[in-house]
């Protein structure tokens, strides 16, 4: 009964978080300097069409209508439509969001397989020198910046090796089915490699710390002690007593982990040409396209606090330790 | 001793001063010029930076302001009397070729208030010469007040011309023949009569072309990107099309022929097709223009408004009769105006008439023209694909064009090396570079051209000492186009005194731009001969004029 009543708690405060978001999404972008008018300046352009313009976009209402007009369409499901493409705003954000999870899944379990098992394996061999060798250098790869990273993985494999495409999801003018088809086609693997590949490099780097840094807490525990003294091999040790208990605090940064990535992929996603939604941001913001902004970032914030919650919910359930009520 | 002397001296003179105020106005106050950000326009942020430079050595307090295009078009567009000066651009376009538009938009006085005159240049001198050549059927006589308009310009110096730019492309020569690379002047070898003519030297037959921007819609009614114009001026012929020497050449038309000042006689080509093969028919025509003005596609609009009526005639003529006379009719609308078929169209314009969107919102999920290449694919934000009508009257060589987007400059010039796009449309980067890269490749061409496009630095006209064309000449005399050119475009542009480019060799007066000086000692000789004075290395106003304006 507790527990159904924390899981009323938190969606709850999710609407309540939700609403907040909408609401300073909406102003926010409505209070900044720029004009959505500006993509149209051309020396044909009337006074008349930028009056019809600003009633077609709902502009010429004043701040508080706009406000009520939109929370109204969003509570009916309603994005509303792009300024800029003149389409739906659902329509574009859902034809580009599959490439952008599709890449940050891929990466990201790429990042967090090998980040825990190096973690483990690193908190093992505590004090040794491949410790001494493999810390900077992850420390190192947290420390460069996702674009630089991005250009010299594409000169070296791309420009000079020759292995890798240098951008897109696809060869030019190649035909698939669906998107099915596409996912699970080598060629596709061909082209997702290296954008997965720097986002990896970039992300594995808190997990490996994470774990290693929760191993050697758990390894100075009292049962770790006790599962040595009774003779259990390092193996069982480690694996069986130590990482499990240490696993979990990792798996909650996975899962804000892929929030945050939704809108770190930009970067990645400009130097390899990936037709995702975090370059669509930055075109929208850019173009003062106020309600493809709001959609694309409502639908991060939503991600970001479901995540938060799943998490949340699932610490319960993995560690009964750890109580709602 | 010596010490006293020169004190009584300094004394007496300030005496002078103090008794004749007429000598010396206000110092100016400190002005403000806007540039975009080095990272996305460093051509624009290093001219500026030059310019405040040599302003600076005039006397005057200059202030270079750093603002993203959003913010910059807004004070600049929205908020007339609230800036001094600011970099500024015109891009090239087919339709341009007619200089109409730039001499009648940016300075007549009637569109000074919210118009494309955003500086705020009044001069009735201008206004009847700018109007008298849209009036003007007769070429010559046209030529003659173009001349005219561009010489009043260059006298008043409502802005400061810096440069028209060179457009920099390449391809690779081991896919596409040399010779089949058309270079349209002002635009470059990135355009329509490219794209139908390339032809391909081995088993390579598709284009593919970059682009950095998105395209946002390929829409016949709907002006939208300038990426998007590749595409649908493939994808839709228009009556005329402005050929590669910038004039116009009858395209779709067989023929046209002026009758008098109002009306225009057109012969419509025969034969031709739509890509869903129903003909395409001078009702056809007829529907395409009348869209035009149904409401529903408010872009286009101001493109048609001139047509009183377009009347068909037997065979397949079609005569149009104008409201005005004008004389860039047959380039800015003949050559404007998407042909669209009928039966696909009208019944949609007529659903939305009864909607609150226009046409312009309506994106076709397989748009159909008649033009040289028919579409086939669109991956949002990915790529276009084209398909040659190999029935056209002029059909493309290629098989397909492609287009893909991206918005990684270096990586555009990677994948024309390694093969992955064939033709690089599109580039923002250092020509430099791209000249390297060709060297050390071998099967890179690079052509580069001068743009009808210009840069330049605008004055607002409406606030002094901006106001006074004295003042706005010496300062744009104060810079060495030259310097401009070398240390802000590497030598990738062609100094300019003149809104219309030397790409546009029948309306550009060459004497214009010839009979321009520039240099410090020029524009101190002529503040001064206007009554401008240096008091303590700071400019000042002449006369007894106050600085109204200062914060």
């Amino acid at each position: 009964m507790s527990h159904l009543k924390a899981v009323a708690n938190r969606a709850l405060q999710f609407a309540l978080v939700l609403w907040a978001v909408v609401t300073i999404l909406f102003l926010m972008f409505r209070l900044m300097p720029g004009n959505p008018m500006a993509a149209y300046i051309d020396p044909t352009f009337t006074v008349e069409q930028q009056q019809a313009l600003m009633a077609q976009f709902g502009l010429d209402k004043p701040l508080w209508k706009q406000y009520i007009i939109y929370l109204g369409n969003l509570l009916q499901g309603e994005l509303g439509q792009s300024f800029r493409y003149r389409e739906p705003v659902a329509e574009r954000i859902m034809a580009l969001l599959p490439n952008t999870l599709i890449l940050t899944f891929s990466s990201l379990i790429v990042a967090y397989a090998f980040g825990i098992l190096a973690g483990a394996y690193l908190a093992w061999r505590r004090g040794s020198a491949v410790e001494n060798v493999a810390i900077p250098l992850v420390l190192t790869t947290r420390a460069m910046p996702e674009f630089w990273l991005g250009m010299v993985l594409l000169a070296i494999f791309s420009f000079w090796l020759g292995w890798f495409p240098a951008g897109g999801t696809r060869s030019a003018g190649a035909s698939y089915d669906s998107l099915w088809a596409l996912y699970t086609s080598g060629e596709f693997l061909r082209y997702l490699t290296l954008p997965a590949l720097t986002l990896a490099i970039y992300s594995q780097g808190l997990p490996l710390l994470l774990m290693r840094s929760n191993m050697l807490d758990v390894m100075k525990e009292d049962f770790v002690t006790m599962a040595r003294i009774k003779g259990l091999s390092t193996w069982t040790v480690v694996v069986r007593h130590a990482a499990r208990n240490a696993l979990l605090p990792v798996m909650t940064s996975f899962a804000i982990a892929v929030g945050y990535q939704l809108q770190g992929n930009v970067v990645v996603e400009s130097v390899f040409s990936w037709p995702g939604l975090g370059r669509e941001l930055v075109n929208a913001v850019s173009a003062s396209d106020y309600p493809l902004v709001q959609g694309a970032f409502l639908l991060i914030a939503i991600v970001v606090i479901l995540m938060n919650l799943i998490a949340d919910l699932l610490y319960g359930l993995l560690d009964p330790r750890v109580s709602h009520a | 001793m010596r010490f006293m002397y020169k004190a009584v001296l300094s004394a007496a003179s300030l005496g002078i001063l103090a008794a004749s105020p007429v000598l010396a106005g206000d110092a100016i106050r400190p002005i403000e010029v806007f540039t975009r950000p080095q990272a996305s326009q460093p051509q624009e942020f290093q001219s500026v930076q030059l310019i405040a430079q040599e302003w600076r050595k005039l006397g005057l307090n200059v202030n270079v302001r750093v603002l993203p295009w959003e913010q910059m078009s807004d004070v600049v567009w929205y908020q007339r009397k609230n800036w001094d000066a600011t970099a500024w651009q015109m891009v090239g376009r087919p339709e341009r070729s007619d200089p109409d538009e730039i001499i009648y938009n940016l300075f007549h006085s009637s569109t000074a208030e919210k118009g494309y005159n955003f500086i705020g240049y009044i001069n009735p001198e201008y206004d009847a010469v700018a109007q008298a050549q849209r009036n003007e059927i007769d070429q010559a006589k046209r030529k003659e007040l173009a001349y005219k308009a561009q010489e009043i310009l260059a006298q008043d110096q409502p802005n400061m011309m810096l440069v028209h730019p060179k457009q920099t492309f390449a391809f690779d020569k081991k896919v596409w023949d040399p010779a089949s690379v058309v270079n349209q002047s002002g635009i470059g070898i990135r355009n329509t009569w490219t794209f139908m003519s390339l032809k391909p030297l081995g088993e390579k037959k598709d284009i593919v072309l970059n682009s950095g921007d998105n395209v946002i819609a390929i829409n016949p009614l709907y002006i939208s990107g300038g990426v998007d114009s590749w595409v649908f001026e493939l994808v839709y012929d228009r009556l005329v099309r402005v050929g590669p020497d910038g004039l116009p050449k009858a395209w779709a038309a067989e023929s046209y022929e002026w009758k008098g000042d109002k009306t225009i006689v057109v012969k419509l080509r025969q034969g031709m097709k739509w890509h869903d093969g129903r003909p395409v028919t001078p009702e056809d025509v007829k529907f395409s223009f009348e869209a035009a003005v149904s409401g529903e596609a408010p872009m286009y609009a101001p493109f048609a408004s001139n047509i009183e009526k377009i009347d068909i005639g037997d065979g397949s003529t079609l005569t149009f009769t104008l409201k005005q006379p004008s004389a860039a009719f047959v380039t800015s609308t003949l050559g404007k105006i998407n042909l669209i078929p009928k039966h696909v169209w009208e019944p949609t314009i007529n659903d939305l008439k009864t909607k609150e969107q226009n046409a312009e919102s309506h994106q076709e999920k397989n748009p159909i023209g008649s033009g040289p290449f028919k579409f086939e694919r669109w991956l949002t934000n990915e790529e276009i694909v084209l398909t040659a009508n190999k029935e056209h009257f002029n059909a493309p060589k290629a098989d397909r064009w492609i287009l893909r987007i991206v918005p990684n400059v270096e990586a555009a010039v990677g994948m024309l090396r390694s093969g992955e796009i064939n033709f690089l449309a599109d580039f923002a980067g250092d020509p430099q570079v791209l000249l390297k890269a060709a060297e050390q490749d071998g099967d890179l061409e690079v052509v580069s051209s001068v743009e009808m496009g210009f840069r330049y630095v605008a004055f607002n006209n409406r606030r002094p000492p901006f106001n006074d064309p004295a003042f706005r000449r010496a300062l744009s005399a104060a810079v060495d186009r030259q310097l401009i050119v070398k240390a802000a475009f590497r030598g990738f542009a062609e100094p300019s005194n003149s809104i219309v480019s030397p790409a546009l060799g029948f309306w550009h007066n060459e004497a214009v731009v010839k009979n321009f000086k520039a240099g410090n000692k020029i524009a101190a000789k002529l503040l001064e001969d206007a009554g401008y004075t240096l008091e303590g290395g700071r400019l000042h106003y002449p006369g007894d004029q106050k600085e109204t304006l200062a914060k």
